[in-house]
């Protein structure tokens, strides 16, 4: 593993993005926080916890989908990543790169809904260090489902466009912004294909809002590991 | 030295794009030059591991392109064709995460950047985000790399194409400072002649010819080519212009009639060849 190139991928890109480009952080940030207003409206301010939570989780799922159209638009248009492709780094650690740029990208939120929750007093220590956990391991199972479609592409067109749809089914649809014990138990499983869908319900589990499902840790990481599989697959690191 | 062994590829679509191609490339800097979709962009790809062959193979330096890939991919910088920087990041930043990529350290990165930037005049524009660079440094960016990577090989895949001609002098002036071995494709003639040792004729996934400037255009010793933008009984005709070949001691008479005179260049070659399109 190219530890340097990860690092140096992570710092440049994700908090140069930052600095030159911060119309794109307010823009990632303006639909958790539309559905946080809406949720306090609609609630009159009794599911603030559920919304708080879910734009945490729903903030970092989108910033990664949307690492799809990076990931493509450096394939098909740069030709970064044929430039990569022939060096010392992996597909892994371009990869990881690239998803430490979110990460980093997505500081700014990160600390706007974490003085939310300091406010609302929704976590707790141990579960706010659990929330890093899960936003981590969310981060590379949902930037591994973008990097499976950047692959697919085979032209940059209609990328943004699906990573719009995708943002939405993967992470408006499932129970982040609402309690996960609204849906019948099946359709939260047909729902754990997201890594939103466990990663909500884990935290609302731990918030103390809902009943814990230890079961949903273990979808989580199983759907990292596979996501990721696929995703070394599909990024066409050599193509064929 | 680069070796292609029976290389073959044949895209999914049934497309052939290269066809059983076997070769020697031994000279410092080698061109291979062919029209759109005569193989070119195919078969440096191959040979930057980047894409696998359907059948064959090809060794650099006696590294197999399959079997070796992970040590080629470490001596090999290959700049892809109409490749372009990440506009948010400054040439400095672009080649401090390159290099690292390459297996530098930090330090090491950051000096042997500064030092490229420096040698291909970049350097008062390392602070500024590549969108806001004009065409031809974002290809001298590229060389930039491939300059501070100290890499044995490089492939410029068509690095000028689409440049404006004062670009195109000033990419070709940094490939000049490559101390590497040099791979590189183009579909100009005048950047085959003015950059390369050896030439290689590529069209329809096959090479066509294959040597030095003046053994290829050999057969042509002594001639010239008359041309006439009016049709004449017996001419070779490309688009509006009409033409032949004749002795070089000829050529006075052919003024006098009001006919033009050019030298022989590589273009003629490809005539020869049949690959361009000519009406007799």
């Amino acid at each position: 593993m190219n530890l340097r190139f990860i690092l140096s991928m992570g710092w440049y890109y994700g908090f140069y993005s930052i600095i030159r480009g911060p119309s794109y952080v307010i823009a990632s940030l303006s639909m958790p926080m539309t559905m946080l207003f809406l949720v306090y409206m609609l609630s009159r301010g009794s599911l603030i916890s559920y919304a708080i939570i879910g734009g945490f989780i729903s903030m970092m799922s989108t910033n990664a989908l949307s690492s799809a159209g990076d990931a493509a638009f450096f394939r098909l248009e740069l030709k970064v990543q044929d430039l990569f492709v022939v060096s010392s780094i992996s597909s892994t650690d371009y990869m990881l790169g690239i998803m430490l740029s979110y990460l980093v990208f997505s500081i700014p939120g990160i600390a706007v809904y974490a003085a939310l929750s300091y406010i609302y007093k929704v976590l707790t220590p141990l579960s706010a260090l659990a929330l890093i956990a899960v936003i981590l391991i969310m981060l590379v199972s949902t930037s591994s489902i973008s990097f499976i479609l950047a692959g697919m592409l085979t032209h940059i067109r209609n990328v943004w466009g699906i990573v719009s749809i995708l943002s939405i089914v993967l992470s408006i649809i499932p129970p982040i912004f609402y309690p996960y014990t609204y849906l019948p138990k099946y359709i939260v499983y047909v729902l754990a294909l997201s890594p939103a869908t466990p990663a909500a319900v884990i935290m609302q589990g731990l918030a103390g809002l809902q009943p814990l499902q230890p079961i949903m840790a273990v979808i989580l990481v199983a759907e990292t590991v596979a996501y990721f599989m696929l995703a070394r697959k599909f990024i066409r690191w050599t193509e064929v | 030295m680069i070796e292609l062994q029976r290389l073959t590829k044949v895209y999914r679509g049934g497309q052939l794009a290269l066809n059983d191609v076997s070769a020697k490339l031994t000279k410092k800097v080698t061109a291979v030059i062919g029209r759109n979709g005569a193989g070119k962009t195919t078969l440096m790809r191959i040979l930057s591991t980047q894409l696998l062959p359907t059948s064959g193979t090809a060794t650099i330096n006696g590294f197999d392109i399959l079997r070796d890939k992970g040590k080629i991919r470490k001596f090999l910088v290959s700049v892809p064709q109409e490749g372009r920087p990440i506009g948010m990041l400054t040439p400095f930043e672009h080649l401090r995460i390159y290099l690292t990529a390459r297996g530098m350290s930090f330090s090491d990165a950051t000096e042997a950047a500064r030092k490229a930037l420096k040698e291909l005049e970049l350097w008062e524009f390392r602070d500024r985000p590549a969108d806001m660079l004009s065409g031809g440094m974002k290809r001298k960016l590229f060389v930039a790399m491939a300059i501070a990577a100290g890499a044995d090989y490089v492939f410029l895949d068509e690095p000028t194409t689409g440049l404006d001609p004062l670009s195109r002098i000033e990419v070709w002036a940094a490939i000049k400072e490559l101390r590497a071995d040099v791979l590189l494709t183009t579909h100009y003639m005048e950047e085959a002649v003015e950059l390369s040792e050896e030439i290689v004729f590529m069209d329809g996934g096959k090479i066509i010819a294959q040597g030095e400037l003046n053994s290829l255009l050999e057969g042509f010793k002594g001639m010239i080519r008359v041309e006439s933008s009016s049709p004449v009984d017996g001419w070779m005709r490309v688009g509006n212009i009409y033409f032949t070949y004749a002795s070089a001691d000829e050529a006075e008479a052919y003024l006098k009639k009001g006919f033009s005179i050019k030298q022989i260049t590589l273009e003629d070659l490809f005539i020869r060849h049949g690959v361009m399109e000519i009406e007799p």
